[in-house]
C-alpha cells in the first residue's frame, strides 16, 4: 500500500491527474503480472491492464473505500480476465478435484518424496510445462491459487475480489494445491525433477 | 465419521490457509506421527514454492507501460 494512500484516492475522485497517475503507476505492474498469469499472452495481458486502468479512470469516484484500492483494481482486472477466458471456450480435461487419497498417502514410502530442483524454473521448457499444468485447471480453480499464491494476497481479500465465502476459497486453494502436486508427481520425467 | 476423514478435513482446512500458518494442535500431533503426511504436506508446500519461483515478478516492458499513460492520457511519474 502506498503512503497516504487515501489521500492520493480522494484526489484521484476529485479528478486531480497526478494523482491518478501516482496509482497508476504503482499499480499497473501487478496488474500486468496478473493478466499474464491468468491469460499467458502478451497482448491478452495489456489489453486486461488497459481496460483495468480505463475502468479505473471513469470510476474511480464510485469507489467507496470499503476496500483497499488495490482489491478494488484486482476485482476489476479479475473479472475482465474471466470474462476474456470465458470469450474464447475450451475444453479443459476432466480433473478428478476430489479429496486426497488418504489411503495412498499412508501407504507410500517416505523415500519416494519427490524432489524439487527449483533451478530447474530458469529453463524455458521447464516453465513452459508448469504453465501448461496450470493452465489445464479451470478458471475457478486457478484464479484462487494464482491470487493467493501467486500475488500473495489474503484469503479474506481473495474471496472478496471472487465474491466467494472465504471458507469456498480455501477448498478451491487447497484442491488447486492438490491437483498441481499430484499432476507434476504424474509427470516425474527427468525433465522435472531432480 | 472415519477417522482419516476427520483428519482429511483438518488437512484440508490447513491447506488451504496459509502454509506457514501454525496447523491445529491434533493435526500437528498426528504429522510428528505420520511421516507419509508429513511429506504429502511439504510435497504441496514445494509445488508452491516452484510456482511462485516461476512466476517472479518482472518490470512491465516499457512500450507498454508508455502506451498505458498515453491511452490514459496521464503523465508517467517515472519519467519526470
Amino acid at each position: 500500500m502506498m503512503e497516504n494512500e487515501e489521500k492520493i484516492v480522494e484526489k484521484a475522485q476529485e479528478g486531480d491527474k497526478d494523482a491518478l497517475a501516482r496509482l497508476v503507476n504503482e499499480y499497473h505492474d501487478r496488474i500486468y503480472h496478473l493478466g499474464l498469469s491468468m491469460l499467458k499472452q502478451e497482448q491478452d495481458a495489456e489489453d486486461m491492464l488497459q481496460e483495468t486502468f480505463l475502468t479505473l479512470v471513469e470510476k474511480v469516484h464510485q469507489f467507496k473505500g470499503n476496500s483497499s484500492i488495490y482489491t478494488w483494481l484486482y476485482r476489476i482486472a479479475t473479472n475482465i480476465a474471466l470474462k476474456k477466458l470465458k470469450s474464447k471456450p475450451r475444453k479443459y480435461p476432466h480433473i478428478p478435484i476430489d479429496e486426497p487419497d488418504f489411503k495412498k498417502i499412508h501407504e507410500k514410502e517416505t523415500k519416494e518424496e519427490m524432489e524439487f530442483d527449483f533451478e530447474k524454473v530458469n529453463n524455458y521448457k521447464f516453465r513452459k510445462t508448469l504453465n501448461e499444468v496450470l493452465d489445464e485447471l479451470p478458471p475457478k480453480y486457478k484464479t484462487v491459487f494464482i491470487l493467493r499464491d501467486l500475488h500473495n494476497l489474503s484469503t479474506r481479500e481473495t474471496a472478496k475480489i471472487l465474491n466467494l465465502t472465504e471458507s469456498n476459497t480455501k477448498v478451491r486453494l487447497f484442491r488447486a494445491r492438490n491437483y498441481l502436486k499430484e499432476k507434476l508427481e504424474d509427470l516425474k520425467t527427468e525433465e522435472l525433477m531432480v | 465419521m472415519s477417522k482419516e476423514k476427520k483428519m482429511y478435513e483438518k488437512v484440508c482446512e490447513y491447506l488451504g490457509c496459509d502454509l506457514d500458518a501454525e496447523p491445529c494442535k491434533e493435526l500437528q500431533e498426528h504429522l510428528h506421527k505420520c511421516p507419509q503426511c508429513e511429506v504429502y504436506i511439504d510435497e504441496i508446500k514445494n509445488t508452491v514454492k516452484l510456482y511462485q519461483k516461476a512466476d517472479e515478478c518482472e518490470e512491465t516492458p516499457d512500450s507498454v507501460s508508455k502506451k498505458l499513460f498515453a491511452t490514459l492520457n496521464l503523465d508517467n511519474p517515472k519519467q519526470d
